[in-house]
C-alpha cells in the first residue's frame, strides 16, 4: 500500500474551490445540447443531457433511460452533494460520524468515473456518424461544459483526503500505531 | 524487508497495520474504518501479473482492428478505437478529445504497462525505490483509465443508433472488452495484495 501523506488543510479549500467551479459549470452542461443529430429526410435537433434522457424514453428504451440518467444527471448531482457534505464536515471536525462520512468518500470517488458516459458516446458518435447529408452527428458545446464537471468533480475528490474525517478520532488500539488486521473470516478482536 | 514494506496503511483512514498473513480467500479489514485493506485471492501470487499481460497482449489488437462498422443506404465506414476522438477533433473539441483519449486509450494502456513493470520487479525482498514510484504512478493512472465507461458509452450509442444506421461490431471492440475485463481483475488483485504478501508467496515458490 502507498504511504500517503497527511495533506495540509488548504487542500480542503482547493476541493472545496474545483466543487464549486463543477456546480458553476453544471449550468451550461445541462442548459446547452451536446449534440446535433441530422438525418436525410428529417428535421434536425439540437440535444441537451436531458432531452436526450427523454428521447430514449419515449422510444421506448426506459432502462437505457434510466442508465444514462443515472451516469449524467445523479451521478454528478450525488457526487457533489457527498463532497459538499464532507468537505462541511471535515472543516468542523466530524467527530462521532467518520465511519459514515468515510463510506459517503468511498461512493464518491468509486461512482465518479461513471460521468464520463456521455462524453464517450458524443465521442463515439460524431466520430462514427458521418455520413455527410445522410446521416452526421456533431458535437456541441454542453458537451465541453459536461467534460469540464466531470475532470472538476474527480480532481475535487483527489484533493479531498479522507483521513481529516479521523483526523480528531483516537487510533483503536491507544499509543500503538502498528495494530494487527481483523481477518474478514474470523471474529474480528482488537489487539 | 524493511518496516514500511510490511506495515499496510488504511487509505481511507490512514491507519497504520502489521501486513497480515492471508489464507487464500481471506480478506483484512481496517481495524478502524472497516475498509478492505488487503485480499488474498484464491490464484496464486502471479494471478495479477498474468491478467495485467493478457490485457496488454489484446490492447494491441484492440487498437488496431476495426471497432465498428456502419452502413446507411450502402455507404460502408469502419471506424477504430480512436475514431471518437477524431470525431471530437475534426469538430474543433481539442480539449474534449485529449480527455477521451487520455482517459479510454493512453491511461488504460499506461496503468497495463505500469502495472506489468511493478508487479515484474516486485519478486525480490528489497525491490526498490523505482518500484515504489512505479507503484505510486500506478494509483495516480488507474483514476483516469475508464476503458469500461467508454464501453457502456459505445452500448449506449448502438441503441441510439438502431433507428439510424446499421451497426455491425468489429473485432477491436471485443479486443477491446476483453482488455477491460482483464485490466479490471488485475487492478483488483494488484491493489489489494500487499507487497509483503507477494514477496512471502514468491519466496515460498522460490524455496520449495
Amino acid at each position: 500500500m502507498i504511504p500517503l501523506r497527511l495533506q495540509s488543510r488548504s487542500s480542503l479549500a482547493q476541493a472545496a474551490a474545483l466543487a464549486i467551479s463543477a456546480i458553476i459549470m453544471m449550468v451550461p452542461a445541462y442548459a446547452l445540447p451536446v449534440m446535433h443529430l441530422g438525418i436525410a429526410g428529417q428535421t434536425t435537433s439540437d440535444t441537451t443531457i436531458l432531452s436526450g434522457i427523454l428521447q430514449l424514453w419515449r422510444e421506448g428504451l426506459g432502462g437505457l433511460a434510466a442508465i444514462v440518467f443515472t451516469a449524467s444527471f445523479l451521478v454528478p448531482v450525488l457526487k457533489l452533494a457527498g463532497l459538499a457534505c464532507l468537505l462541511a464536515a471535515a472543516w468542523r471536525k466530524p467527530g462521532t460520524h467518520s465511519h459514515l462520512l468515510t463510506r459517503v468518500y468511498g461512493a464518491v470517488d468509486f461512482i465518479g468515473r461513471w460521468s464520463m458516459l456521455d462524453v464517450f458516446l458524443v465521442a463515439f458518435l460524431s466520430g462514427a456518424v458521418r455520413f455527410g447529408k445522410l446521416a452526421s452527428v456533431q458535437p456541441r458545446p454542453g458537451i465541453l461544459a459536461f467534460g469540464a464537471v466531470v475532470v472538476l468533480t474527480m480532481l475535487a475528490t483527489h484533493r479531498f483526503d479522507p483521513r481529516f474525517l479521523w483526523a480528531d478520532s483516537p487510533p483503536p488500539a491507544s499509543g500503538r500505531d502498528d495494530a494487527a488486521i481483523q481477518m474478514a473470516t474470523t471474529p474480528p478482536t482488537l489487539p | 524487508m524493511n518496516t514500511e514494506d510490511s506495515n499496510v496503511q488504511c487509505p481511507l483512514c490512514g491507519q497504520s497495520h502489521r501486513a497480515p498473513f492471508l489464507k487464500p480467500g481471506q480478506r483484512a479489514l481496517c481495524i478502524r474504518c472497516g475498509t478492505t485493506v488487503a485480499e488474498r485471492g484464491r490464484l496464486g501470487p502471479d494471478a495479477a501479473l498474468a491478467f495485467a499481460l493478457t490485457a496488454l497482449v489484446l490492447a494491441i489488437p484492440s487498437f488496431l482492428l476495426p471497432f465498428v462498422t456502419l452502413t446507411k443506404f450502402g455507404n460502408e465506414r469502419t471506424v477504430l478505437l480512436s475514431g471518437g476522438v477524431e470525431g471530437l477533433w475534426l469538430h474543433g473539441f481539442g480539449p474534449l478529445a485529449v480527455l477521451v483519449l487520455v482517459c479510454g486509450i493512453l491511461a488504460p494502456l499506461g496503468l497495463l504497462a505500469l502495472l506489468v513493470a511493478v508487479l515484474w520487479t516486485d519478486t525480490s525482498e528489497n525491490p526498490g525505490e523505482l518500484n515504489a514510484t512505479l507503484r505510486r504512478w500506478a494509483h495516480g493512472v488507474e483514476h483516469w483509465a475508464m476503458p469500461e465507461v467508454q464501453i457502456l458509452g459505445v452500448m449506449v450509442a448502438f441503441f441510439k443508433l438502431g433507428a439510424v444506421v446499421e451497426v455491425a461490431v468489429g473485432p477491436g471492440l471485443w479486443c477491446y472488452g476483453a482488455a477491460s475485463l482483464f485490466t479490471l481483475l488485475a487492478w483488483r488483485r494488484f491493489n489489494l495484495q500487499t507487497r509483503h504478501e507477494r514477496a512471502r508467496s514468491m519466496l515460498t515458490v522460490a524455496s520449495s
